[in-house]
Parts: structure tokens; sequence; C-alpha cells
């Protein structure tokens, strides 16, 4: 994945950006409230759950596993060359908080797949957190 | 507590343009044409429409309908949305402002040129850096998920691992909607009939979900004309009264456009489930007192959440309920009766709000015989809106 025209993700909002400074240390980040310890996800600067402001960006363990996947066949962006496949990751760490990423072509994969996050997809100077298949 | 707009407000013009791929005219110019169309069926002229309900996706404003059409007041304008949830929440917020005092009758419209303008269908526009700003784009772009219908085959797939739904499932919610636009001879497949054969040659798009589980890209327009039901009942044609409408979010809602919604505990379950309660609650009916059903099918995955949402069938039963025939012509449920967004066209889901007024009336292609309560549902995911149609 080093086609220059693949887009970049904004990095440096208020709300999300701790997920990308997480992944340029090599790190997988979740937000969490500080107090009532709630995974906050997608991230938000407020509690639901217990009323905090008070939140955190804390390191989790980048495993987890296949929640559902598509196979993309339509081409819809140059940067995107089909077939590949989108699926979406539950990180084992904090079940329920969910995460996509990109596959190459039409991979076997099923409900429950392990995955792992790696962090060797840059693209314009912002670390792009990815998931491959974890080998047994 | 009675809910306090049953049967109190109703549809009295209903109006649409051709739907087609290349209108050759200006958005503003399809919604004049369906607006017009609107008032004349409603028996009334310009000078009785002082308020204005817009799709909050439509490049139209209030007050660009109000100006080309003449109006000589208006006293209220509103925007529901997000996209296709928006159209049954545009004709309760009509009602509320009728019932409120704030207008007499007013125009709901949806216009779009959305085959040759700008197309849903491509995707979100990703420029170099993608996201920020509560869009939360920054998550999903990146990855290459760009468009409703990747999301939906995320939806599909987990659905058919969930309850073991099939394709074949899937091809008989757009088989039926396409045999009902063969007789529809406004929708854009009126001539293109479609077998399960044909279904599964179909190109695949995103797994699981082919080229029919698609809805059509459409130019065009829908409008209808919201008044009270005592002002409805005098025009030349009749009216369907609004017995309850509702919009309705969902709990662990998430912010964003759309693929936030991936994010919620189920993807199976969609904001419907909330709505339908809500709203079989507030019309004193439910889902076995449904003669027909306009269920918006941006997929159709879309339709088979609805079913179970709206209760038609238990929750994984979709995929089963659907192969059964249920909703054909002669099933238990018929949906879709002029061919919905996969075979008569897109105009975001207003569209089956006209054809909902048909049913009632009794003038649609594909007539229910003797139907007199009809669903009109709105899209999902993000969040929804339906409503229940009656004779007067
Ligand atoms: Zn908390």
């Amino acid at each position: 994945m080093t086609d220059i025209t693949l887009p970049a993700p904004v990095a440096d909002d208020h709300d999300t950006g701790g997920y990308f400074q997480a992944a340029q240390r090599g790190e997988l980040a979740v937000l969490f409230c500080a107090k009532c310890d709630a995974a906050l996800h997608l991230p938000g600067p407020y509690c639901s759950s217990c009323g905090s402001l008070d939140v955190e960006w804390r390191t989790v363990s980048p495993t987890g596993t296949i929640y559902t996947w598509t196979v993309v066949e339509h081409q819809l962006h140059p940067a995107f060359p089909v077939p590949y496949t989108v699926a979406l990751v539950e990180i084992d760490d904090v079940p329920g908080v969910r995460l996509v990423t990109h596959l190459d072509g039409r991979p076997d994969v099923e409900i429950g797949t392990p995955m792992v996050a790696v962090f060797d997809d840059v693209r314009e100077h912002t670390v792009l957190p990815r998931w491959v298949i974890r080998d047994a | 507590m009675t809910y306090p707009l049953r049967d109190r407000c109703a549809i009295a013009g209903i109006g649409a343009t051709e739907f087609s791929k290349k209108s050759g005219r200006s958005v503003l110019a399809l919604g004049v044409e369906a607006s017009l169309a609107a008032i004349a069926d409603a028996g009334m002229t310009v000078d009785d429409i002082d308020g204005i309900v817009r799709c909050d996706l439509d490049s139209l404003q209030h007050n660009d309908l109000a100006h080309a059409l003449g109006l000589p007041e208006l006293n209220y304008w509103g925007a529901a949305g997000v996209g296709g949830g928006a159209p049954c929440g545009m004709v309760a917020q009509a009602a509320a402002a009728v019932l409120s005092g704030q207008a007499k009758s007013v125009l709901v419209f949806r216009a779009l040129n959305g085959r040759s303008g700008q197309r849903y269908g491509h995707g979100a526009a990703v420029s170099a850096a993608v996201g920020g700003n509560g869009s939360y784009d920054e998550y999903f772009l990146p990855h290459g998920l760009l468009s409703p219908g990747q999301m939906y085959g995320l939806v599909a797939q987990r659905h058919m691992a969930e309850f073991g739904t099939t394709s074949e499932d899937f091809a008989h919610i757009a088989i039926a909607c396409r045999d009902r636009a063969n007789a529809n001879p406004n929708a854009q497949m009126h001539d293109k009939t479609l077998t399960m054969d044909d279904y599964m040659a179909g190109r695949m798009i995103s797994d699981p979900l082919r080229v029919f589980d698609f809805c059509q890209e459409t130019d065009g327009a829908c409008a209808v004309v919201v008044t009270t039901a005592e002002r409805a009942k005098d025009g030349p044609n009749p009216a369907a009264t609004i017995r309850a409408a509702v919009q309705s979010g969902m709990p662990d809602m998430q912010g964003g456009m759309l693929f936030p919604a991936l994010m919620r505990p189920t993807l199976t379950t969609q904001p419907s489930a909330s709505a339908a309660a809500k709203l079989y609650e507030r019309a004193g009916l439910g889902p076995s007192d449904i003669d027909v059903a306009q269920i918006y099918d941006c997929f159709t995955i879309t339709v088979l959440l609805q079913l179970e949402d709206y209760g038609f069938c238990a929750k994984g039963e979709g995929g089963s309920f659907a192969s059964s025939g249920a909703l054909q012509l002669d099933g238990s449920l018929p949906i879709n009766t002029a061919g919905g967004n996969l075979s008569e066209g897109y105009i975001h889901g207003l569209n089956h709000v006209v054809e909902g007024v048909r049913q009632i009336r009794g003038t649609s292609t594909s007539q229910v015989p003797d139907a007199e309560v009809c669903l009109v549902t709105s899209g999902i995911p993000v969040s929804t809106s339906a409503m229940i149609l009656t004779k007067a």
C-alpha cells in the first residue's frame, strides 16, 4: 500500500487525533472515560454513562477478530483497485469496539478470523493502523 | 394519552415527474413540475400553499421553490434528514406545522438529478486528507470503505452469518419490486423483467450484494401536499389520512453521516425497530393491520432488516419471510407496489409516500384490493421515519 494517491486521514482532529498519535508510536489506542472506564467509541469528549468530561486514550492489545466483511468487486476510486476486502474488526481487549481495515484481494476470512494490527501504512506522514490475518 | 396527530392531517395531493437517467433539466425544473402536479392534484393553487418542507440533502432551498412557484405567502419551512431517512419525517413535520397553526397547507418535495448530476453510488468524495470535524470519515474512508453499498455489504454478510440468510432471500425482494415496476409505466425498470437466474447472474458489486440488490440512480422529483384532514376532503381526489407518523433514532446512536452506524452494538437491528414500536403505539395498530407497505429499499438488505424491525416476522426470519412469497401482490404483505427505489426510481423515498397515497386511493398500477392501511417507511441506518396512511 505505497500508492501515493491513497487518501490520508485527518490526524489532528480534537476528538480523534489521539488514535493517530498512538499509531505513530506503533500502538493501538481507544478512548476511555477516566472516571467509569467506559470505552468511548467512536471517540467523543463526553461520557454519557457517568456524565464525565474526563476522557483519556489508553493503549490496548492490537489483536481482534473479524466481525463482518465485504469483498468489493466494483471499482469506485482509483486508489483502491478491486477486488479488495473491507473488514470490521472487533478488538479483543474491548468487546464491542470495532475498527475498519482494508485487505488485498479476496482473502479467506470468516466471522471470528483472528487479526492483528500493524503500523506500516504511512500516508502523508500519518500512520494508519491496518489489520492483517493473525497466524494461529 | 392519545397521539395528538392521529387522523388530523392528510395528504391531499401527490405529484411526480418522469423518472429517467438523464432529465436534461435543472433540479429546480423537476421540483417545480412535481410541486405543481401535487398542488393541482389537491385541488389547490399556489395561493393555498404557505409552507415548504425539504430533505436536508436537496439542492433546492425553501426560497428557491417558493420563488419559482410564485408563492404569495411563505409562513413555514423546514427540513428533515438524513437523506433517505427523511421523507416520512418531512410529512410529519408538515402535519405538525399545520396542526400548530404555522401554515395552512404545506408542500413536501424531493428533487434530484441523481444519475446525471451528483451520484450517491459513486461514494464519498475522497480528497488527499479525509475526515475530521465530527465526520469520523478518518476511521473509514482511508481503508476503502467508500459507499453505502459497501456498508450494506458488511451488514448483509453479518445477517447471513447470524441467521442463515441467503442470496435467494435477497433475490425475492428484488424480484417482487421488479414485478411491480413491470406494471408501472413510469418505473425506470418497467420494460426489464427480472428472474432468479437473472439475479444470480448479476455482477457482484460488494459481496454478498449483487447489482440487483442496488437501487436505481434517478433524475426526477416527487411532491405531496399536507393539510388538515378537514380541508383535504375538499379536494377532487381522495385524501390519505395520516393515522400516525414517527421519527426515530435508537439507543447507542453514532454521529457522522453513515459509516459510524457500523459501530452500534448490533448491525441487524436498526432504528426501524424503535420507530415501529412508537408508530404502532401512536396508530393503535399493529403489523397484522397493514394491508400494503412501501418499504424504503436503497438495497434489498434494507428491506429485509425492516421486515423484521416492523414486526412482520421475527428477528432473523426476514429471509425466509421474503422467500415465502409474502411480498408479492397476492402475499400477506405486498410491498413497493410502484417498484420502489430498487426498480421504480430513487427519489430518496418520497416516491414511497406518493405510492402509499395511490394505494389508499385505489389508483396504483399494482393495486392491492381493498387496501385501507398502508405502512410507508423511510431510510436507515442513521435514523429513520415512518407513517401509516389510511382511508379517510
Ligand atoms: Zn464515564
